[in-house]
């Protein structure tokens, strides 16, 4: 190969590309991850307006749907920094990747031991999980008062899959660890959970049962959209006793039927998740004392989401509708 | 092995043959059965072989030292690719829509003429129209980039492997991987090594749509007849000489039908990159998904097959050869040619063509005037360049008059008052009527008490039973079935190849999932069968359905699966069954187009024989056509088996079970090794069965003397 001006030329290009794409990430510019829920979209809206507005960030953001490899993408932190409310019930990553401790109104929620790559703090937003019934059931079947009763109904819940069973509209992904089967075994409830692989899938069925006013039995969380489209009544599972030995490690060696799974779940304290390199530089300080201190609360996001959802407005219109008339709230959040 | 192959041959010689063999296959699987039945639960590999064969934990090993070493290379490689789309990216979305319009119409209308140009400028208006401008440029990008990487890497591996038979023998077992290999699997180790966005989506891309490219490089060169290369050696062509002169001159035609499928290909691709954050179109149907807003979704949906189409005709057109018609019949604009007989075709047809000689009468003398002045113009200095210029100019009077054109354009949007957004006026919304009449049947109790009837019969009669079959059946019995099969229809070898591939997929623990999986394939297909046959046959009898046919499968093809994966999921339930007919829609074209062409096949002599023997249309079709046409519907259940292997890896998302489930698992763990093993082993399952039906297919062509 000759090495002419052409090959020199391409060479210093090569490398200078090389060295931008190590330090891309650097500057007060930032991209997120765009969730693909509405409750996750509202949060991380509210994160970017703040930081755009107050801080002066210029935050860019990406569609990704939630789940496998975003962790991955933001500890790698070149291409994405940030992400919004995850979950912990149904993150897979966050014990391997976070290494802190979760802290919820200065208290601390949850011990992460991980790896370090991924830092987190709590966004304000506290999820709770149960399982559904539609309102319309509960009015036409006044009897019925909790997962107690689920047995006697039965009948009415049942479908060709399931045979004389109920049937039960569980998690949909089995890495978001439910364990329907086992916890609807351990209380003796006669119905057999389904997985659907995704959430659209399971709340697809829902809704057209809803709009053929069928029972159905669905598992899920709020706040959600659902929740302000649908009316809902939760069966108020027992409370949540932790089970030390129900791990991968211990061969998922149970507690009986008072301790997890067979009780309803912990309240998901959910958080904001960072890349530390990144937020660790000193131009990005603001950004991380704000996250440090950021508190949505149910309340606001549920009328945000209802906005959104029911009323299709434009999210950055409804948000910054919400900025514009909650100072006193967000300004507590700034460092 | 000669002792064996000699007695085979020999049985299949014999006259007991022909009731031995039934009688075999009978007692074979009576003993399935018996087995089946009898065996207390699921079929299991030994552990000691499942435990010792840690293929999963190797992978993940391999992948973390490969990301360890050799990210810095991955990430150099994904910059430029980036760069490059950012570019295009750039360019598409900065000018001006009507410029990139133009840019799109004008060579649809000098390849295909008026009616490619209609198509493409209704395409490009529904794009605006519906409020997708943005998304739609920004998958146009990611596609021309990957189509045009797919070619330069596809042509230049297909040449070197039409050079060497070698390694045209070593790379296919890659290309069918590579087909085959749900793109999911790679999808997101791609995105540790190339980031996410773009960059990655791109390479995935490639891997997916290379393979046809390839093989039609390859196949077009190779058909290049003996003697012209012979002559062309004559001549004293070098071997470069005659490869770039003759060989692949001549070979462009079987080039261009690759450049056509790795089009689509990359098409059906794109969606699927919004997992690892590509923008477009994908991401706008997601986002509608997760909202299980239908209309919007199909809206989306629609965007991408009307790209897909016009694309498809284009590059058609590009390829197609131009017909001359007899002298005194009129040319067509926009009906099918053949439609010449009708009068009232020509009266409408009439109008057009003379538009059509208005518009190529102005290009002309347009280009012609300014040709003329620059002629005079490089005339002052040399009279000879000038008449060249001059010439060139007049011989491509479509090509100067399109970009003089788009100079106008892009000069009115600059200097003059400016083009600006796409007119919010033209907009066209089809969301609304889509989503209540989706919201219509699902509440319709004629409908609704129809699906529950197929979902019960189908779950108790049809999939419970088959999966309990197969997954109790003792893993050796299915395993030396699926053996003896290959023998006979392939080969030894091959039938070594099977057994090996089997014992791959029951070491690595998945030999249930796997059995899951060939059992819904089986049943898909034999709806297929039952489907899509009776339609192939009506279709081969009435032009007029067929030509609806056409389009219908078209869009089945094309259309990205989240559209209707919703829609079904809400009229059957979330589970095996809706993952059925997910499957079933996607699969079932490519038997109905081989039913058709092999029907439409069969020479016209055959029927004309048996019709005049006395025979009736059926006794025709039965005993005249359908046997013949054998060979087609054997290709055509390749196919969709092919299809219906591919869609395994889809449902899940909806309630599907076995491989592609265990794929998602993996992912959802970041488990590579655990996600990679379940989609090797949905290719091998596939591999195995297309093998299998494609010597069957070979058999039954030379039986048949074709």
């Amino acid at each position: 190969m000759k090495f002419n001006a052409k090959t020199f030329a391409a060479f210093i290009f090569s490398s200078f590309l090389m060295i931008s794409s190590f330090s891309s990430a650097s500057a007060e510019r930032m991209t997120r991850a765009v969730a693909d829920w509405t409750g996750g979209m509202v949060t991380c809206e509210v994160a970017e307006q703040i930081l755009e507005q107050e801080l002066g960030y210029k935050i860019d953001s990406i569609v990704f749907p939630s789940g496998t490899g975003l962790w991955e993408a933001i500890a790698d932190g070149s291409d994405i920094q940030f992400g919004c409310e995850s979950w912990p019930s149904y993150a897979e990553a966050d014990d391997v990747m976070i290494n802190m401790p979760l802290k919820y109104d200065g208290k601390v929620v949850k011990e992460y031991s991980g790896d370090g790559s991924i830092e987190a703090y709590t966004t304000g937003i506290i999820g709770s999980s149960d399982y559904f019934v539609p309102k319309y059931f509960v009015d036409a079947n006044p009897d019925f008062k909790d997962w107690t009763d689920l047995n006697k109904y039965k009948d009415q819940f049942a479908t060709p899959e399931t045979g004389s069973k109920g049937r039960l509209i569980g998690c949909a992904v089995a890495g978001w660890n439910c364990h329907d089967q086992k916890r609807l075994d351990l209380l003796g409830i006669d119905f057999e959970a389904v997985e659907l692989g995704t959430e659209v899938a399971a709340l697809a069925e829902a809704q057209a049962a809803y709009a053929r006013k069928e029972p159905f039995l669905l598992y899920f969380w709020t706040p959600h959209w659902f929740q302000g489209a649908f009316e809902m009544v939760g069966v108020n599972l027992p409370a949540n006793v932790d089970c030390p030995t129900y791990t991968e490690a211990e061969n998922w060696k149970d507690c009986g039927t008072d301790a997890w799974p067979a009780t309803g779940w912990a309240k998901d304290y959910t958080m904001n998740y960072m890349n530390p390199a990144v937020f660790a530089k000193p131009e990005n300080a603001a950004a991380k004392a704000f996250f440090s201190k950021m508190k949505l609360s149910n309340d606001d996001q549920a009328i945000m989401i209802n906005e959104i959802d029911k009323n299709g407005r434009d999210i950055v219109e409804v948000v910054q509708e919400w900025k514009d008339n909650n100072k006193d709230q967000w300004i507590n959040w700034l460092p | 092995m000669t002792f064996l192959n000699n007695t085979i041959n020999k049985v299949s010689n014999s006259s007991y043959y022909r009731f031995l063999l039934p009688i075999l296959i009978f007692v074979a699987f009576a003993l399935s059965i018996y087995l089946s039945i009898q065996s207390e639960e699921k079929s299991v590999f030994p552990e000691l072989a499942t435990d010792a064969f840690t293929f999963t934990a190797w992978i993940n090993a391999g992948e973390d030292y490969l990301k360890d070493h050799y990210k810095w290379i991955t990430r150099l490689v994904a910059s430029y690719v980036k760069l490059g789309y950012y570019g295009f990216e750039d360019f598409l979305l900065d000018s001006s829509w009507l410029f990139v319009a133009a840019l799109m119409i004008i060579p649809a209308f000098m390849v295909g003429g008026l009616k490619l140009a209609i198509l493409f400028t209704f395409g490009i208006y529904f794009w605006g129209a519906v409020d997708m401008w943005e998304p739609a440029m920004e998958s146009m990008a990611l596609m021309s980039l990957s189509v045009l990487l797919s070619v330069i890497v596809g042509v230049f591996f297909g040449v070197l492997s039409s050079q060497s038979d070698r390694f045209e023998s070593f790379l296919k077992p890659f290309l069918d991987t590579m087909q085959v290999m749900p793109a999911f699997v790679y999808l997101i180790p791609a995105m540790f090594f190339f980031g996410i966005g773009a960059a990655p989506a791109i390479l995935a891309t490639m891997i997916y749509s290379m393979p046809p490219i390839i093989r039609l490089t390859n196949l077009g060169i190779r058909q290049v007849p003996n003697e012209t290369i012979e002559t062309a050696v004559s001549f004293g062509s070098s071997k470069t000489q005659t490869l770039f002169k003759i060989q692949i001159p001549l070979a462009l035609p079987s080039i261009m039908m690759g450049v056509n499928q790795t089009i689509m290909m990359a098409l059906a691709l794109i969606v699927l990159a919004t997992f690892i954050g590509a923008q477009g179109l994908g991401a706008e149907i997601w986002i509608a998904i997760r909202k299980l807003d239908v209309g919007f979704a199909m809206e989306g949906g629609l965007c991408v097959l009307f790209m897909a189409i016009m694309l498809d005709r284009f590059s058609k057109a590009l390829s197609a050869e131009t017909k001359t018609l007899p002298s005194e019949s009129q040319k067509f604009h926009l009906l099918p040619q053949d439609w010449d007989i009708y009068p009232m075709a020509k009266i409408f047809e009439k109008p057009l063509d003379i538009i059509h000689s208005i518009i190529e009468m102005t290009f002309k003398i347009v280009v012609g005037l300014v040709a003329y002045l620059s002629n005079k113009i490089v005339s002052i200095i040399n009279a000879d360049y000038g008449e060249t210029i001059s010439r060139f100019l007049n011989n491509h009077f479509y090509f100067f008059s399109g970009i003089l054109i788009l100079y106008s354009i892009s000069l009115y949007d600059s200097i003059g008052p400016g083009i600006g957004q796409f007119p919010e006026s033209w907009a066209l919304s089809i969301r609304e009527p889509i989503q209540s009449s989706v919201q219509w049947l699902t509440i319709n109790p004629t409908f609704i008490a129809f699906t529950k009837g197929i979902r019960y019969y189908v779950t108790i009669y049809l999939m419970r039973p088959l999966d309990t079959y197969l997954t109790f059946m003792p893993w050796w019995y299915v395993m030396s079935a699926f053996v003896i099969i290959s023998w006979i229809s392939v080969g030894v070898r091959f039938a070594a190849v099977t057994a090996l591939l089997l014992l791959f997929i029951a070491a690595c623990n998945i030999w249930t999932q796997a059995m899951i999986t060939l059992s819904s394939v089986m049943i898909a297909v034999f709806f297929c069968f039952i489907i899509g046959v009776p339609i192939g046959i009506l279709a081969s009898y009435s032009k007029r359905f067929q030509s609806i046919n056409e389009v219908i499968l078209d869009a089945m093809q094309t259309l990205p699966y989240f559209c209707y994966l919703i829609p079904v999921l809400m009229f059957f339930g979330g589970g095996v069954v809706s993952a059925l007919i997910a499957t079933i829609i996607y699969s079932i074209p490519p038997i109905i187009r081989l039913t058709v062409l092999g029907l439409s096949q069969v020479s016209v002599t055959y029927s004309e024989v048996s019709k005049s023997f006395g025979g009736t249309t059926l006794q025709t079709l039965g005993k005249i056509k359908f046997p013949l046409a054998v060979p087609s519907l054997v290709m055509g259940f390749n196919q969709t088996v092919m299809m219906a292997f591919a869609m395994q890896i889809v449902t899940p998302l909806i309630g599907g079970k076995g491989l592609g489930k265990e794929v998602f698992a993996g992912l959802a763990r970041s488990d590579t090794g655990r996600a990679l093993a379940a989609g090797i082993g949905i290719c091998l399952l596939a591999i195995i069965i297309d093998r299998i039906s494609l010597a069957y297919t070979k058999k039954q062509r030379d039986a048949l003397g074709l």
